[in-house]
């Protein structure tokens, strides 16, 4: 199916250009006044390193491996993310391991390694779609940028948010966006 | 002056000159580099961008980005400096100069302020004096010059897409400049006579006595016509990324691509200072019929910077044109256009207005 466009029709104003020149150089005047008497940060523009936009809900950025109320990981160990994932970046290792309070006495599975290959993830979800315990979400971290291709290989703990502190005990990261890296822990 | 004549051992005016060609030239190549930084932030703004404003000073002091200009400098110092290897040597090296060199010299001959008497000796702010015998011609004659620094930029750096940006350029002066040069010669006529301290006198204080309200049309030519002979946007033909690479610099990086940038500022300098010579009255103070010396070269300052933006304005306002557009736009339109001023003030003259 055809489209007729239709054709502007130019009165002689228009036709000697100096006007329409004029009119534009109007427009981009007021843009360069009205950012002229605009501070920076009201700008259209976010300073980045300095204001940091919030991150829509849903955002998917890096993993974190969920936890019971007690502290236990949720996980276990079904590989089902491992297969679900399209960039084949999730490597599992798993355990048993039985504890009264949690098991009830009763053998179960846990991972005992949990790595997520960050070079190669593309962020896409799909292990929080396939997780049949929802123990594995997506947070809205996206700073994930290092030094060296080893530090980009995230472990069970950091998945966990765990990090050591200086007197060497562990301790639980609240903040879901961080601002500064925060990886110590090593593998 | 006559103490620092005696000091350095010349004639007062000789001194006098060094001293005018000292200030003139430094501060428009100032005037050149920092509008790189007014173009770049001036564009940002008038497109809701931010521009450059995070180089600092020792890490610290910002000063709205103006430390960018000593970064960029910085950086074109310490870049290698490449020759192609095919490139025609001499003239690679020459060319910089030749599109630099021009741009400059075109300013030697604009009063930028009013003429003072001190100690029975007249003193001419202005780098010529008036009554050189060039006048106005000079300035347009080095303007054509200028087209030799980007067609000898183009042509030794033995590429097809640069040869087709100085081609295109060299083009683009050669049609532009005969529009200019009669839009001028109304000029010439009205004015009764062609040195700048004439037009300037001919203006006279009031501003509908200046040559924009008295020629208009012949202001729109010289206008449009200065945007082809600066090589700015939108008649800006011997550069186009998307069409040929980078045009008549493409081979050209390091102090060597940062002179011709500068050249194209200082050109854009010199083209403004013109405009405001011919048509907006000089140093000519609005409604001040003998302004101090130092109020006319404010004033001159002014007209001259106003100018300086517009360039840039209109660099971000318009798209540019196609290259038969531009042709089309160069001889059928502004060369009838500046032909018609021309017939009409002359028509004027003979009927003793
Ligand atoms: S988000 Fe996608 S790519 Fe990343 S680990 Fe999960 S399934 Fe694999
Ligand atoms: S994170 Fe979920 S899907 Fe992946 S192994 Fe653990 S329980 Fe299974």
């Amino acid at each position: 199916m055809g489209v007729i466009v239709k054709k502007v029709e130019l009165t002689w104003l228009d036709r000697t250009y100096v006007w329409p020149v004029l009119q534009g150089m109007a427009i981009t005047f007021g843009h360069f006044i009205r950012n002229l008497f605009t501070t920076t940060p009201n700008r259209y523009t976010v300073q980045y390193p300095e204001m940091k936009r919030e991150i829509p809900d849903g955002y998917r950025g890096l993993h974190e491996l969920k936890r019971f109320e007690g502290g236990e990981i949720k996980c276990v160990a079904c590989f089902m993310c491992q297969e679900a994932c399209p960039a084949r970046c999730i490597s599992i290792e798993a355990e048993e391991f039985s504890d009264l309070n949690i098991t009830q006495g009763f053998q179960e599975k846990r991972p005992a390694k949990f790595s997520i290959d960050m070079l190669r993830c593309i962020c896409c979800g799909m292990c929080e779609e396939a997780c049949p315990k929802d123990a594995i979400w997506l947070r809205k971290d996206y700073e994930l940028a290092a030094y060296d291709r080893l530090s980009m290989q995230y472990g069970k703990w950091d998945l966990m948010n765990t990090y050591s502190d200086a007197d060497g005990k562990a301790h639980i990261n609240q903040d879901p966006t961080p601002s500064v890296p925060r990886r110590t822990i090593a593998l | 002056m006559d103490k620092l004549a005696s000091l350095l051992h010349t004639s007062p005016a000789t001194a006098w000159m060094v001293v005018k060609v000292i200030i003139v030239f430094s501060a428009v190549m100032l005037l050149a580099s920092v509008w790189t930084w007014v173009e770049r932030r001036g564009s940002a703004m008038i497109q809701d961008r931010i521009g450059p404003n995070r180089a600092a000073l020792f890490g610290k002091i910002r000063i709205i980005g103006l430390a960018q200009l000593l970064a960029d400098g910085i950086k074109f110092f310490f870049k290698e400096d490449l020759v192609p290897a095919e490139a025609n040597k001499g003239l690679f090296w020459l060319a910089p100069f030749l599109a630099f060199v021009p741009a400059l010299m075109g300013f030697a001959i604009i009063p930028f302020g009013r003429s003072f008497v001190s100690g029975g000796v007249t003193y001419h702010l202005s780098v010529l004096d008036p009554g050189n015998g060039m006048g106005m011609l000079y300035p347009l004659a080095i303007g054509g010059m200028a087209v030799y620094g980007v067609l000898v930029a183009a042509w030794s750096s033995n590429n097809k897409w640069s040869i087709l940006g100085g081609m295109r350029a060299s083009a683009t002066m050669v049609s532009y400049e005969i529009g200019i040069s009669l839009a001028v010669i109304a000029i010439f006529m009205s004015a009764n006579g062609y040195d700048p301290s004439d037009v300037i006198k001919a203006q006279g204080h009031t501003p509908w006595t200046w040559f924009v309200v008295r020629q208009p049309l012949g202001f729109l030519v010289f206008f449009t016509c200065m945007f082809a002979e600066t090589n700015r946007l939108p008649f800006d033909f011997a550069e186009g990324e998307s069409e040929i690479v980078a045009g008549f610099n493409t081979e050209y990086g390091s102090m060597k691509f940062s002179l011709l940038a500068l050249a194209e500022y200082s050109h854009l300098m010199t083209a403004s200072a013109l405009i405001a010579t011919l048509y907006f009255g000089g140093w000519q103070v609005p409604f001040v019929k003998d302004p101090t010396v130092m109020l006319s070269v404010a004033s001159f300052v002014l007209k001259l910077l106003f100018f300086a933006w517009v360039f840039v304005w209109v660099r971000w306002t318009l798209p540019r044109f196609r290259y038969d557009q531009l042709m089309h736009l160069g001889w059928k339109v502004m060369l009838p256009l500046s032909m018609a001023n021309l017939v009409f003030h002359a028509w004027r003259m003979s009927q003793g207005h």
